[in-house]
This record gives C-alpha cells, structure tokens and sequence, in this order.
C-alpha cells in the first residue's frame, strides 16, 4: 500500500490554529507535538522583536535575544503553569534577556541608525517634512537615551499594549511605580522630540 | 508635541521585517529528549566490597569498567553503594538521580551480613541522595565523603557523588 | 485625557486567554498541593531570570519524599533560588561578557552550598574559563571541607591545571591531598598540599574494579 503525505490545504489550517487558545495549544505542545509550539511563536513573535528592538536598539541584538527567550519558554513550558498569562511570561523571559544584554553593555553607545538628525529650518514644518524613516530613527535614538526600566515602560504600555497588571507580571514592579514611569518617559520622550528637531 | 509624541508612538509599533520562528523551530527540533529518570540499571555485587568496607576504604568509588552489563554510554558511570545496616530489613537509595523517588534502587544483602550493597548506572556529574531504612528512617551515608546540608532547615546532610563518566573523552 | 492617551494600539494581540493549568511537570501528584503556587513561583522567576530550574525542581522533589512540612519545603526551594542568583552573580564577575550555559551556575550554586567559599569559586572558573567547572569546583569544595586552607587549595589546583590536569583529574588532586593528610605521622595540610604538588601531574587516579574473572576496569 502506497503511503503519500498529502499536504493540508494552508487556508484551513492556519484558521484553525488562529482559533485556538493558549492554553489549547500549550497543553498540545506539552502533549508531545512539538511543532505546535510554532503557533506561539508567530503569534507573539512581532511583539517580542519589537519590543526587544526598542529595548536593545538593535535589530540583530533583539532576533538573538527574542529567539533564545522563545527556546528558553519552549525547554520550560511545562513549567508556565497558567498559559492563561502565557503572554506576559513570554514577555519577562524577554524582558530579563534584554535586561541582561544591557546590563552587559552601554546602551547609549550603540547605534540605532546611519541616518544623521537633520537640521531644518522652520521647526514648525520640520517634523513632517522628515522622510519616515528618519523619524522612526530620531524616536528610536529618543528612545535609547531613556534609563532602560523607563523606555521598558514605556514601550510596554504604548508600544505593547500591556495592561498595568500584566506588566506587573512581566517587570516585577508595583503598578504605582509602573504609572510614574511611563509618565516620566512620556515628559523624557515629548521633551527630546521637541530638542532633536 | 504630544502629537508628536503620539506619531512617535505610531512609528515605534513598525512589525519588525524580520522572524525567528525557522531558527527557533530548527533548535527545537535538534533538542534531544531530556534526561529525567533515566531508569536505574542494577548490576552484579561485587563480593570484595565487604572487604573493602572492613578495611576502612571509603566504598563510595566510581568504576570505569568494560565488564558492566551492556555498554556504558559516554556521559554514564557506575555507581557502588555500600553500607553497614545490621538488622534492617530493607534499605533503598534515593536521590537526585531518581527524581527522588522511592522504590526504585535498593540495595541487597543476600549473605545477612548486615553488609548491603548495590550498584547502578548513572548519569555522568554530580548527584545527592539518601540511604532510606526499613522505609523510614532517612541516613546520610557516611562513606560517601561528600556532604551537604539539605535546606530544609532541620539539619539533616545529603551524600554527594560526583559519577566519572566511563568513557573517557 | 491627553492625546497621548488616545492612541489607537492597533497591534494588541487579539487572542483570549483562557485560565487552565496543563499539570504535566514532574512535580504533579509529588508536592503538597499547598506549596505548588508558590513552588511554581520560584520556578517561574528562574525561568524568567534565564537560571536553571532543574536544581529547584529536585529540591521540591525532595523535600516532598522527606515528608517535609510545605512552609519548610518552600523556603528550602526558595533557598535555592537565592544560591541560584548569588551563583549567576558571581559566574558574571568572574566570566564578564561571556555567554553563560547553565551548567555554569548550578555547578557554582552547588559547590556554594558544599561551603565553598565565593572567592574560590571565582578563581576557579577563571581558571578555565572554556571548560565544564564543575570537577574544579568541586575539587575545590572537597579540599576546603577536609580543612585545607582555601587560598592554598586553589594555590594547588591552578597548579594542577597549569600542569595539564583537567577535568575529573582535578578531582584526584584533592583526593591525593586527602590521603597525604590521613597517613598521619603529624603531617599538617600544609605538608600535605605540599606533596601533592610535588607529585605534579603524576597524582594517582581513581582506584578500579578487580572483576570476579581477574580483569582490571579501564
């Protein structure tokens, strides 16, 4: 009897797997189907680089960091005994990571851009007359020279869209703590805006 | 400048153009099934052991010997347990090794000497374990010659061993 | 409300969240059910601190086959946290930069928890920095506990190494040093010490096996 692997139809099973929870594809992987465990990884894999991105201010820095976070969470899922919050654990392993990784280097010394800030003369026009990508690289370079627990804050609230609780959970911070943070990077960050142009 | 700071926002949420998800799949493929409680594999006793632990010699030694049952792998050693219990009736080893499980290694005295013995397969490095006597009543061994307090605040030490693999790299 | 506060976060992940617990550790049907959540805990802050968990894990396991009173298997578990953390913070100092396996630090919390002291631990992962430390450092640890002093221990097995001994080997330099100091005959530790390296690197290996059939082990 000819035995022939017959490729699912793509449409069908990506629905399926974007219906399933968390905890439904946790208890899957834990189950013994490995390659389940790809279904988090593109799920939460635009989140954890950005977020790593913005942390590290470097692309290559982040992929490493995000993809040894996710290897790490894949080696001890059986231990995120509440896949219910399956994210924000993603999040603190990642968090720690990038943590570590600073924690290692100075992160005002690395480069976020080749692109100079450039000099205008009508500060009124000056923001929008910049091309998108050198104002991506004047927020990034904004955002580097915040103290790192406030730019994790920051780009955890806004960027991320965390509650206050989870990134609680994520920082091991008290939420009190959290709120003036992210209030302090926002004055940081409105104030170096308005100085870098 | 909030507005700007509220375009800044925007920009800041930019996908990354990159996925890690190939890399962290192939690593995880390649992973191999993790050791936990690797069954314990007991061997034959080795009569001159008695010997031994009359002569005073620590009976807590690592064999690296071609004449084990079955090949040893490169990470694996043999392990000999050897103590002086006269009267038990049963004694067993747990340790790190089982998961700290109870059942699974006990030791033997066919000639009731008091003299009780086993020997097992173990994964290369270092491991802490327990004698259990009679089903109850927890010793550190004492030719072990490696020692350290358990942490649970009742002052009681754990053996270590550190297992030599057999073959050597 | 601000126009900051306005923002539209497009990227939230739309996924709900449900609220079950999978169970399929090793530690499932093994602890008090009363010291799991914060068992679980501590397991969860060393995953999310990129330290090993397998040292907690066994710890918990143990605890629970000594029948241990949950509030004391806990401290015991969180225990080995704190010497987790103590050991990654010295294996940073010692190895500045360099990616750390976790074998690195759960061989040096395990050497900490034999009383090796923190600075001697250092200069053994020093020592070799490319290579598995535990046999240095519990080479080490077993020297210390058997009295020598422990400046002069390390003296010895950085000796040893700088010789070509590695591994295991170091392991049979303490145990020579061992057997030197138990001859007696009112040798001191520092006699002892003393013998060893001067036996460099010829220190004797493990004893082997005399199998029934007369053959010696390899």
């Amino acid at each position: 009897m000819e035995i022939r692997d017959v490729a699912p139809l793509a449409g069908v099973t990506q629905q399926v797997n974007d219906s399933l929870t968390d905890v439904e594809v946790v208890a899957r992987v834990l189950g013994g189907d490995g390659e389940a465990f790809g279904i988090l990884i593109r799920r939460y894999e635009p989140g954890l680089l950005r977020f790593a991105a913005r942390m590290l201010g470097n692309a290559d820095a982040a992929a490493d960091a995000v993809a040894e976070s996710l290897v790490r969470a894949y080696r001890h899922l059986g231990q995120c005994r509440d896949p219910g919050h399956l994210r924000s654990w993603l999040y603190r392993i990642t968090g720690n990571r990038c943590r570590s990784h600073l924690a290692r280097k100075h992160m005002s010394d690395l480069p976020l851009s080749e692109v100079p800030a450039p000099a205008l003369a009508d500060e009124a026009d000056s923001w929008t007359m910049l091309e998108r990508s050198e104002q991506v690289a004047l927020v990034a370079r904004a955002l580097a020279a915040l103290p790192p627990e406030k730019r994790e804050a920051f780009v955890l609230k806004h960027v991320e869209g965390l509650s206050y609780e989870e990134m609680a959970q994520v920082t091991g911070a008290r939420i009190p703590t959290l709120k003036m943070r992210v209030h302090r990077a926002r004055e940081a960050l409105v104030a170096a805006l308005g100085a870098l142009v | 400048m909030t507005d700007r700071l509220d375009d800044a926002i925007e920009l800041l949420k930019t996908p990354p153009a990159v996925s890690v998800e190939a890399r962290v799949m192939a690593e995880i493929r390649q992973m191999a099934v993790p050791v936990t409680a690797r069954p314990v594999r007991v061997t034959r006793i080795l009569p001159w052991l008695g010997l031994a632990l009359a002569a005073g010699v620590a009976a807590i030694f690592l064999i690296s010997t071609r004449n084990a049952q079955g090949p040893l792998g490169e990470s694996e050693g043999m392990a000999q347990f050897v103590g002086q219990f006269p009267g038990a009736r049963s004694v067993e080893v747990v340790g790190s090794f089982n998961n700290w499980s109870r059942g699974l290694l006990h030791l033997r005295d066919d000639d009731h000497d008091g003299i009780w013995h086993a020997a097992a397969v173990l994964p290369a490095g270092q491991h802490e374990y327990m004698f259990v006597i009679d089903g109850e009543r927890w010793v550190t061994d004492p030719l072990a010659g490696r020692f350290v307090d358990d942490g649970f605040g009742s002052g009681r030490e754990n053996s270590v061993l550190i297992v030599r693999p057999a073959v050597q790299p | 409300m601000t126009r900051v506060l306005r923002l539209v976060l497009t990227l939230l992940l739309p996924m709900p969240l449900g609220a079950q617990t999978p169970g399929t550790t090793k530690l499932a049907g093994r602890v008090p059910a009363e010291a799991i959540p914060a068992i679980d805990s501590l397991i969860a802050a060393a995953v999310a601190e990129s330290l090993p968990t397998e040292p907690l894990v066994q710890k918990a396991l143990e605890g629970s086959a000594k029948g241990i009173p949950p509030d004391r298997l806990v401290n015991g578990v969180r225990r080995g946290l704190l010497q987790l953390r103590e050991a990654r913070v010295l294996v940073d100092r010692a190895l500045p930069g360099q990616p750390q396996p976790e074998g690195h630090v759960a061989a040096v919390a395990a050497a900490l928890a034999r009383g090796l002291p923190p600075s001697i631990a250092e200069r053994m992962l020093m020592m070799a920095p490319g290579e598995p430390p535990a046999p240095a450092l519990h080479a080490a640890a077993d020297l210390v506990a058997h009295r020598f002093n422990a400046d002069s221990a390390a003296d010895l097995l950085v000796e040893a190494h700088a010789q070509g001994l590695r591994g295991d080997r170091l392991l049979d330099v303490a145990t020579a040093a061992d057997q030197e100091l138990q001859r007696g005959g009112g040798r001191t530790p520092t006699d002892a010490l003393a013998h060893v390296r001067a036996m460099l690197p010829n220190v004797p290996a493990p004893k082997v096996a005399v199998t029934p059939r007369g053959k010696t082990g390899s």
